[in-house]
């Protein structure tokens, strides 16, 4: 009992740690923390301190220091203290005031407390599930597990034991490593708990976003509470311990403060933020940095067809977050070359027409798969119908741009996959529900968009 | 005009009641597993406990003891059974080797002998054996591990294999 006690406070201790070093890294990038609520701060400091730490263990095995708590927290510790102890000093001098409290409250109290006791339902049973059950699900012992496991018995990351797609991102494994070297052992029930922590985390962004577009305090609840309690994809990566849904994270946080950056609704230092997370989806999985891409991409184009004054800044502007897409995604790759990973050539061998043919009614069912995504991607599809002309005169371009190019993307994917023909379907089935949740809150997002018209 | 903003009143009803019978069927589906979680922790059985409970995993945990952690094994058995990563994941650090179970004799001591693999590990005994396993239980660079539990376990003389191509 005493040492369940121990190994949570340690655990505990060890999150509060990445969420100091995102503290810090949200003074540097941001001139006026406080023009952003505290709960956007919390829901951006976890993942913003994840992509520091994480790459500092890869500069670490780099220059072959084993791990060790005060190797890799010292440094890191210490610059962001330094770091918000800057910030503290010139914010007194700019006497700012909170604007948390600055939107009017429209309440609504039985719906508000029905979805919040909705989402507190759900994370008491998807964090029960996760801190109680060692780790199990495929993905979670092959590969992110596996290694987070090795790296922590090597003290470095060492993947001369095992072959376990040894050339994906390790933010995950990296950040599961700290996690055992704060607990001082492998134990992969309490690390489970990571999830339902970025799962809440991911939910705090949708709910900050929406109050950002405007929606009331209920309608940006519900929305949460739409998007979790739709399907069961979005539940079970709360347990499963998958990097999809630390992917999936970072991909809100950068669509939703570029969609914020294109309606010029976001404050100062938001795209630098969108930039960091941007660092975060080139990190974390391997088609991190494409999605990445897709963003950067839909961005221009909307710029391009809106054309709003000062095009070329604005477009000259979004060279930050593709810095922040080199950031995440070079130092792994240098390490991979210098260190003769072998590569995956998955996605590469040839273009296969007739499994194009084949994908596309099982990605159309995807969408409307109830067990999949419930009513999300329907509800999506309905806002955007209903925004009308306002879809493509307005930065709402941008959501459906990224939405629709990432669909096709799958689809196209899916052709590309070298499978034999009974493999195919299960291919599908095996894949489709995680690359349609890295898309999934920005549906949720243009569901919001659609809640807005109609409150 | 007015007819479309009539459907559109209802609209947001009929998303909602369509919400609901979906929480519904989230219910329904994630019943057993509420079910397990109630039962195991009113019993106490978390944890590692769920481990135990498997009798692979139990026997992959006397393995690990077996096994000095520098060393390399082959596994035989299907990636798509699933229990390949299970026994790997148990496993590591010592190194990993996946073959088919049924893998020739020749392919399967040549890699035994590269590899300096020191324990060859079947991960079903129930299952017929391929050419490669009744092999092995033929020479005499192979001895079983009195082990039980579902699998099967040799440790390896790899230095007594020739290890060279010869069918």
């Amino acid at each position: 009992m005493i040492d369940g006690a121990v190994s949570l406070a340690r655990l505990a201790l060890g999150l509060a740690g990445v969420f100091f070093l995102g503290a810090g890294m949200l003074a540097v990038l941001l001139p006026r923390p406080r023009q952003w609520s505290r709960l956007e701060r919390a829901a951006c400091s976890f993942g913003a301190g994840t992509i520091p730490l994480t790459l500092w263990m890869l500069a670490l095995t780099w220059w072959g220091r084993p791990y060790s708590l005060p190797l890799i927290l010292g440094p890191l510790l210490a610059a962001a203290a330094g770091a918000l102890a800057a910030k503290r000093v010139s914010s007194k001098q700019l006497a700012l005031t909170s604007t948390e409290d600055r939107k009017p409250k429209t309440e609504n109290c039985f719906w508000n407390w029905l979805f919040l006791s909705l989402l507190f339902l759900l994370f008491l049973f998807a964090t029960l599930r996760a801190g109680l059950y060692p780790m199990w699900a495929w993905d979670a012992i092959a590969t992110w597990g596996c290694k987070a496991k090795v790296f922590y018995e090597s003290r470095g990351l060492d993947l001369t034991c095992i072959e376990a797609h040894n050339y994906y991102p390790n933010l995950v494994p990296l950040l599961l490593t700290y996690l055992y070297l704060c607990l001082g052992q492998v134990n992969d029930q309490l690390v489970n708990l990571l999830f339902p922590l970025w799962g809440a985390l991911l939910l705090m962004l949708l709910y900050s976003f929406g109050r950002r577009l405007g929606l009331p305090r209920t309608g940006a609840l519900g929305l949460c509470a739409f998007l979790a309690l739709n399907g069961a994809t979005f539940i079970t990566h709360l347990y499963i311990a998958y990097a999809d849904l630390a992917l999936t994270y970072f991909t809100l946080g950068a669509a939703g403060l570029l969609y914020l950056w294109l309606q010029d609704a976001t404050p100062r230092g938001g795209l630098g933020l969108a930039a960091l997370f941007m660092a975060g989806l080139a990190w974390c999985k391997y088609e991190g940095a494409p999605l990445a891409g897709t963003l950067v991409l839909a961005a221009a184009l909307t710029l391009l067809w809106l054309r709003p004054p000062q095009l070329w800044r604005c477009l000259g502007e979004l060279a930050l977050p593709l810095a922040g897409v080199a950031a995440g995604w070079l130092p792994w790759r240098l390490y991979v070359s210098l260190h003769h990973l072998e590569g995956g050539a998955d996605h590469v061998l040839g273009f296969y027409p007739h499994q194009l043919w084949g994908a596309l009614p099982r990605v159309l069912w995807g969408l409307v798969d109830p067990a999949l995504f419930g009513i999300l991607w329907p509800a999506a599809l309905l806002a955007g119908i209903f925004c009308g002309r306002r879809l493509w005169s307005t930065p709402r371009l941008f959501l459906a741009l990224f939405l629709g190019g990432n669909l096709i993307a799958i689809l196209l994917a899916y052709a590309l996959a070298p499978t034999s023909e009974a493999e195919f379907l299960q291919y599908i089935r095996g894949t489709l529900d995680r690359l349609l949740l890295h898309l999934a809150p920005v549906a949720a997002l243009l569901a919001g968009e659609g809640l807005k018209d109609f409150s | 005009m007015a007819p479309v903003k009539k459907w559109r009143v209802w609209l947001l009803p009929l998303v909602l009641l369509l919400w609901g019978l979906q929480g519904l069927w989230l219910l329904w589906h994630f019943r057993e597993e509420g079910r397990d979680l109630a039962c195991r922790l009113a019993q106490g059985r978390v944890g590692e406990a769920v481990r135990r409970e498997d009798p692979f995993q139990q026997w992959l945990t006397t393995l690990a003891g077996l096994m000095p952690p520098d060393s390399t094994y082959v596994f035989l058995d299907r990636y798509e059974a699933g229990k390949e990563i299970e026994a790997r994941y148990r496993l590591v650090p010592r190194r990993h080797l996946l073959l088919p179970p049924d893998i020739p004799p020749s392919f399967l001591f040549y890699t035994l002998r590269q590899e300096e693999a020191s324990f060859l590990i079947l991960r079903d005994k129930s299952l017929p054996r391929g050419p490669g396993v009744r092999a092995a239980e033929a020479s005499p660079a192979f001895s079983p591990v009195p082990l039980p539990g579902p699998g099967l376990v040799f440790r390896v003389d790899w230095s007594r294999l020739r290890g060279e191509f010869y069918d």
